[in-house]
Parts: structure tokens; sequence; C-alpha cells
């Protein structure tokens, strides 16, 4: 008898109000991220209406005749009910049309297409680093309250808290870069491989070893692992501090003390016990931390003059380009809202009350 | 003990293992190759490549390093011009056309020739189209019904354009002859991807389609632009390729600088341009721009539509202060309206006579009859020195009694605010691309019709309101004056008129100023744009 036979019995047959609970489980996602959607549209729409930004003037100039002005205006169909212009945009939308961003004459899911993954490449090693320094050092100051090293974490979350990410940055580069000449400059990797290294992913820490192209990896490595850091530190404080925090709160239980008491090791119990009952709270922190990396950190973006997400909708933004605000939104709201599902996720997995 | 001994050793490898892989990535290419010139420039403001919409000052350079005009301002006399795409040039004798005569062998980098037919069509697109740059040809009286008729191409090599009144052949030549509007556009390539009648516009957005020493390669907003030599160019260029990073922030320029990472930074600061002029191996280059920054009125405002109250306010400005301090570097003084190494322009001193007078401004504000101020708004956008210009002039206003509100904004609301007279104050800058009285003249004071109606947005003097009839008059009869030392009286006249009248107050003329690498050779710039042709390593 084959395991396969073995696993096959074993399991018992799906209850068809298994499955009917899973689909409208489904459903109700789906309804929800929709309706979400929907709503940042509406908010988004309007409000850049609203907004005293002119993006006939970022198109024509400020030395337009008016009869120019007149003329774009009407192209762009700014002259149309304000309710026909939404209409026709959400027309668009949902044939996944965001329209051409109106600073650079591409279409906005192109632009965003090429900003984003700089974005996300950062973001990713950012929280890799937040995480894998802020949970561990939270959870040792916790364990050493009040000690030396708990003192030491608290200053150093403290500091990544207050300090500004532009300060940290521009002091970051002058040390590491200019002085030190450890890391790479400005920018997410040298001129002689930007026009060299053909785009695959977007990814460049991903394109360059599957081209073959080491040294490129090696450079853009160089290239991000300052930015990365700073702006790791600065989420490594939040997550650092929340853990310590839950962390505390987790010692302070009885059943810490029965297991101390039952002779279990003072790390196996922290680690082991009081640590899987802070996952769920941390992995929420994490998440939440990582959600707002990946919205794009202007100011490190502007300092390591990095061509990501955060740049691009800022600007977007000063330049009255409507078409790239909205299509950015609805993509930081995306964000949100798998981040959120993939934290259900493994809340489920992690806590047996949630299922 | 023995496990952490022999495990130190192991870490210490690795990491000098990954510290040796991360600098080959950094210093191994720490200078920049030799056939490129390499900048840091803040490029956020590039958004299209057409010749006929493009309108600020970063685009522009990219577009005349790129694309040949008929002709070209001297790059060491920014009052003369020198033959580009056209060798030569007759101006007829009743200052009515000029005929351009083309250089042999010009190619458009798809291989084919270039026509004087190529030219006549691309000035003519410029009007059709109807963006900014359609005032260039609009202003000397080209309109979309007569300007195929008045622009013409008798042979491949001969273009003629036809003026309706008898203008300043030098003029002409410098308005529209080196403007960015007379360069070649292909004509066969961009009419085959014109869209809904567009003319080419939406493909040249990303792209160059012109006779010149550059071609574009690649744009990618706010990230880089690349410019490589177009092969069938003479003569070719030293440097085969220009990389212009999007470098916002000033800081981040200088360090790229300082390393040796790029070979120019375009926008440092004046703390920035010390450390440079500083630096053993850096050095700083500077050329004075037809450029003004200006203190902005909406005389159409019941307060300062009286003239005393903005002479009063122009004995606010603390012109030496500003120049030691936040402008150090970054302009010189000037009241006039009309720039310095101009024709027509009046001499340094005489060109900026006002100083700080806090009790004759007082004064005057009692003889207007405010004897106890006003509260007014003033509103800037994000030029790098606005903010603390604007500090200066609230606290040199409250020593008066009046009580300035600052709001600073986007540039793209200031724009909007001020086209529709939405304002009290502004501070603004104008910038003419000619060097002659009569560009500034033309905008900054004559207005041809005052009412909120006219909506004759691309004129200063629209926007803030001004109008008179006498200047207008005036500006008219300057530019039709055909002894060159009778206009230059007429200009130095007008801008002692304007002195009294104080439309707006001019604070500084500003200077096109860059931090370079000392290795790099032959940086050429004047008040209009660098030369990246005539730069080598």
């Amino acid at each position: 008898m084959s395991d396969s036979t073995i696993n096959s019995t074993a399991l018992p047959p799906r209850e068809p109000s298994a499955l009917l609970g899973g689909f409208n489980w489904l459903a109700r996602t789906l309804a929800t991220v929709a309706a979400t959607l929907f709503g940042l549209l509406v908010l988004t729409f309007f409000i850049g209406r609203l907004l005293p930004l002119d993006p006939v003037i970022a198109i024509l100039g400020d030395n337009a005749s008016q009869s120019a002005y007149d003329a774009m205006y009407r192209q762009l169909g700014l002259d149309r009910p304000l309710i026909e212009q939404f209409a026709t945009y959400v027309g668009q939308v949902v044939q996944f049309d965001f329209g051409r961003s109106l600073t650079s004459g591409n279409p906005v899911l192109s632009d965003i297409a090429r900003v984003f993954p700089a974005t996300l490449e950062l973001a990713t090693l950012s929280i890799l680093i937040a995480t894998g320094f802020g949970i561990p050092l939270g959870v040792l100051s916790a364990m050493y309250r009040d000690s030396p090293l708990d003192y030491i974490v608290r200053v150093l979350t403290l500091l990544g808290y207050s300090a500004p990410n532009f300060w940290l940055g521009l002091m970051g580069l002058t040390l590491f870069y200019a002085t030190l000449g450890w890391v790479a400059g400005p920018g997410r990797i040298d001129f002689v491989y930007e026009y060299t290294l053909t785009p695959i992913t977007g990814f460049l820490l991903i394109d360059a070893p599957l081209l073959g192209e080491w040294q490129a990896f090696a450079n853009a490595i160089s290239h991000i692992v300052l930015p990365a850091s700073i702006l790791g530190f600065s989420a490594m404080a939040y997550i650092a501090r929340m853990t310590r925090s839950f962390m505390i709160e987790q010692l302070n239980q009885e059943y810490v003390v029965t297991a101390r008491v039952k002779g279990l090791s003072w790390a196996k119990t922290v680690w082991v016990h009081a640590f899987r009952n802070i996952a769920v709270q941390v992995i929420t922190v994490v998440a939440l931390s990582y959600a707002f990396l990946l919205e794009g950190a202007v100011l490190i973006e502007t300092v390591f003059a990095w061509p990501g997400f955060g740049r691009y909708l800022t600007n977007a933004l000063l330049a009255g380009d409507m078409n790239a605000v909205v299509g950015c939104t609805l993509l930081v709201g995306t964000i949100f809202i798998v981040l959120n599902l993939c934290c259900d996720l493994l809340y489920h997995l992690l806590d047996p009350r949630t299922r | 003990m023995t496990h952490l001994h022999s495990a130190c050793p192991r870490t210490m490898i690795k990491a000098a293992a990954l510290a040796a892989l991360l600098s080959a990535g950094s210093a191994a290419w720490s200078a920049t190759p030799p056939d490129t010139l390499v900048m840091a420039w803040n490029i956020d403001a590039i958004s299209t490549f057409d010749p006929a919409q493009i309108g600020e000052v970063v685009t522009n350079e990219i577009l005349m390093n790129t694309c040949s005009a008929l002709v070209d301002y001297d790059p060491e006399d920014a009052t003369r011009v020198v033959p580009a795409l056209a060798e030569s040039w007759e101006v007829n004798e009743d200052e009515r056309s000029l005929t351009f005569h083309l250089r042999d062998g010009l190619t458009f980098p798809s291989g084919e020739p270039v026509e004087a037919d190529d030219l006549a069509w691309s000035l003519a697109r410029v009007v059709k189209l109807g963006f900014g740059n359609a005032a260039t040809l609009e202003e000397y009286g080209f309109t979309t019904d007569n300007v195929e008729q008045l622009i013409t191409a008798p042979d491949p090599r001969t273009l003629v354009i036809r003026f309706d009144r008898p203008y300043p052949s030098e003029l002409m030549l410098q308005a529209i002859a080196a403007n960015r509007v007379a360069t070649a556009i292909d004509r066969d390539t961009v009419m085959a991807q014109e869209v809904d009648g567009d003319l080419g516009n939406r493909y040249l957005t990303t792209r160059t389609e012109c006779a010149g020493p550059y071609r574009l390669r690649q744009w990618n907003a706010g990230e880089a632009v690349v410019l490589e030599a177009n092969p069938g160019w003479t003569p070719a260029p030293a440097l085969s390729r220009v990389l212009i990073r999007h470098v916002a922030e000033p800081g981040t320029q200088r360090l790229l600088l300082s390393r040796g990472d790029v070979d120019v930074a375009r926008d440092l600061t004046p703390e920035d341009l010390a450390a440079v002029e500083a630096a053993p191996d850096l050095e700083i280059d500077k050329a004075l721009r037809p450029q003004l920054f200006y203190w902005g009125f909406n005389n159409d405002d019941p307060i300062l539509s009286n003239q005393k109250v903005r002479q009063a306010l122009q004995l606010l400005v603390d012109y030496q202060g500003l120049a030691d301090t936040v402008m150090s570097y970054s302009g010189i003084p000037r009241a006039s309206f009309v720039p310095l190494e101009s024709f027509g322009a009046l001499d340094q001193s005489e060109g900026q006579p006002f100083s700080q007078d806090l009790d004759r401004a007082r004064e005057l504000l009692v003889e207007a009859g405010y004897p106890d101020g006003f509260s007014m708004r003033l509103i800037f956008g994000t030029l790098p020195y606005s903010a603390t210009v604007a500090q200066s002039l609230q606290n040199a206003a409250a020593q008066i009694g009046i009580d300035l509100e600052l709001e600073r904004m986007a540039n793209a609301q200031l724009f909007s605010r001020v086209r529709g007279r939405e304002y009290q104050m502004s501070l603004q800058s104008w910038q003419t691309s000619v060097a002659d009285a009569h560009g500034m003249a033309s905008r900054l004071i004559y207005n041809p019709d005052n009412r909120l109606e006219a909506r004759n947005t691309m004129y200063p003097s629209w926007n803030s309101a001004f109008y008179s009839e006498q200047a207008n008059q005036e500006i008219e009869e300057a530019l039709f004056e055909t002894d060159p030392a009778a206009r230059e009286q007429r200009y130095h006249a007008l801008q002692r008129e304007v002195f009294e009248l104080t439309p707006r107050v001019v604070l500084f003329q500003t200077y096109n100023i860059v931090g370079l690498n000392q290795q790099l050779k032959g940086w050429r710039s004047n008040g209009f744009r660098s030369y990246y042709t005539l730069t080598s390593k």
C-alpha cells in the first residue's frame, strides 16, 4: 500500500458546509477588497479635483496662452461635469487603464511597474534587517529588563524613533560613502551597469544573478545596503519596542512562573512558550512596518537618489498629475489589503482561537 | 572558549570577503567613464522633449545640446549669434525677411538628409500645436493661417522667414533662429507616429527626432537622462555620452562630486558651493542668466494699486544683506527689469540704485494714506532661496507696520494663482530667451490688454495687472528704432521710468552656477545654457 493510498483513505471527505464556508469567506473577502478599492478611488478622484493644483499648467507650462490653456482643458475633459469625468475614469480603471501620467507621458501602469520594484527591493531588505534585529533585541530587552542590555536597547530604539531619516541618510552617506568609501553612493547601481543590464523582473538583486552579472550584483548590494540599513533602523526601533512591551506583559503571566517552577529553562520558557503567545501581535507590527515602507520612504529616496515609488507619488502630487496619484493610491490600498489578508492567514495558522 | 576562538576568524574572514565584494562594487567605478559626461541635476521638471512644448530651463538646455537650431549663441558672448544648422544668413534691405543657407551634409539620426522644408515644417508645427512656445512666433506676427506662407523653403538648402513688420534682425536671430522652436525635426519619422492629429506630440514626449550632436537614448522620469552622440554628426562631440542623474538633494550632489562619481553638480546651495570652491580638485563655474527673481504685486489690489505703497515696498529690500547671505552664489542685486549682459541694459550701479531705507518707506506709507500699515499675503514656490528672502521681507515690512503673511506652495499652484490674479504678492522668476531689452520689456512691462476677460496669461505684466499706455508705446517705438544707439537710449530711459512706476520689485539677477570636477575640460556656460559638445576629459 502506497503512502498516497494511506493519506487518501486517512483524510475524511470535506464537508459540503466547509466548502460553502470557504466559498463564503472568499466572496466576503473579494467584496471587501472591491468596496475598499472603490472607496479609495472615489476619495482620491474627488479630493484630487478639489486640490488647488492645475494639471493644465503642469502640461503647458506657466507661459502658455489662454487659448492653448482652454484647448488643453477641453482635451483633458476637465470641462465636463465631475460625475461624467468620474464615470469615464472608472470605466477605464476597470480595464486596468489608469491613463497617462501628465508629467512623464507614459501610461501610469508602466511608470508604476518601473518605480515600484525599486521600492519593493529596498523595503523588503529593510524589513528583513528590522525584523532580524528588532525581534531578538525586543525579547532580550524584556528578558533582562532594567539590565545594561535593556538600557542600551532602549537608547538605540529611542534614537531610531527620534532621529530623522533624512539626517541619518546624509550622515550615513558622508561617513560610509564620502569619507570611508565602504559603500557605493546614491542611486540603485553604478552607471556602467545601469544601461547594460537588461531588466527581467525589475529587481536588480534578482536580475543581476539571473544574468550571471555578479559584479553588478555586488555593486547593487553596495548601493542598497546603506539606505536599507537606515530605513531598517527606524523600523527596527518600532518592532523592538513593541516586542519588548508585548513580551514584558507575557513574562508577568502565571504560566511563565509555572513553567519556571517546573524546571523549564529561562530561554526555553521565553522563546518557546511566551514568544508563541506574542507572535500574532508581532506579526501585525511587522506587517504594518512593511506596509509603511512599501508606501515609499520619500526622504530616504530623495537623499539616496533612489528612483522609487514614494518620490514618484510625491512629485505627481506636487505637479497635479492626478492620473498618477490615483494609480499610486490604489496600489498603496492594495498593498495594505494584501498584507492584511496575509496577516489574517498567519493568525489562522498561529492562533487556534482564530480558527 | 575554544568554540569562540574558532568561530571568530571564520566570521572575520567572511566579513572581510563581504567588505571586499562591496568595495569592489563601489570603488572600481568611483571615477566617471572617460567617454561620458556625468551630471547630477534635479530633473523633476522634465515632462516632454517636444520642442513645441518644453518651457523650462532644464529641458531647454538638454534639447539645445541635442538638437541644433538654425543659429546658436556664442558660448563666449551671449549677445552674438554664430552659425549652427545655417552656415550663413542674409537680411533683406527692408528688414522684413531673413534668408538662411543650411550647412551641407546635415542628416537626421534616421540617416535622412535635413532639408529646409523640414525646418519650415518644424517652425509651422510649433504655431499649429499652440503650446506655450507658440508665443515665441506669434509675438512676431506668425499665426496658424499665415505661418506656411511666411516661412518657406525655396530649395532644399534655403529657408526664408518673412515678417509682417521690420523687426530688428539681431533680435529676430536671437528670438527665433537661436530658439528651440527653430530646430529641425525629422518630419517623416514623427508624422508616421501621429495620433489624432497631434503632429507627433505624444511621440516626441520621450524622444528627440532632430538634427544635432546628440540624441536622446533614454529618459526615465525622475531617474536619469542618457544622451548618445549622433553618429552622422560633424564635428563629433569629444564625449560620446552624457548621463544626467536625477539627484534632488543638493547635499547628495556635493557628496557625489567630491567622490568623483559625477563631473558636474547643478543644484548646489551656497554652503555647498563654498565648500566646492575651497576643495583642491573641484571648482565652480558661473555665468549670469537673463533671469530675474522678483517680488510681484497684483496691481489690482486696492492697496497695491497705490504707486507710493509700491515705492515704499521697494525700499524695504536689503539688497546687500541678501547678497552677502542667502543669495551669495545665487545671483547679484538687480532692480532694473533688463538683465545685465543684454542689449539696452543699464550698467550694474545704475541698474540697482536702491538700498534699504525704512524711514523713507514709512514716510511714503503715510503719504499713501496708510500710516498704520496694512496686512498682506505673500505667496512663493519651491525655489531654494524663496523662503529666506520672504522672511527677510517680512521682517523689514514689520518694522514699518506691514504685516506680511507668508504662504509656501507647489510651483504648479503658485503659477495657477498668479495666472488667475488670485494673489496679492508673490515671489517668482522670469527668464527671457534673448539678450535684448525687448525680451523682458515685451513681457514684464508691455501689456496688450489689461481687462480681466482678456486673459493674457503669458504676460507677467497682465498677471500683475500692470498697464501703462505710455510704456506700451515706448516699447513699440524702441522695437522699431533703426539706429542701434538710439534704441539703446530708449531702453535706458524706459528702465528709469519703470523705477518710478514700480509695477514689481526686481530683486536679483540669477547665476547659472555649477560645481565641477577639475578633470573635466572645456566646460562652457553662458546665460542661456551649457555646451556639452565643447567638454572633454
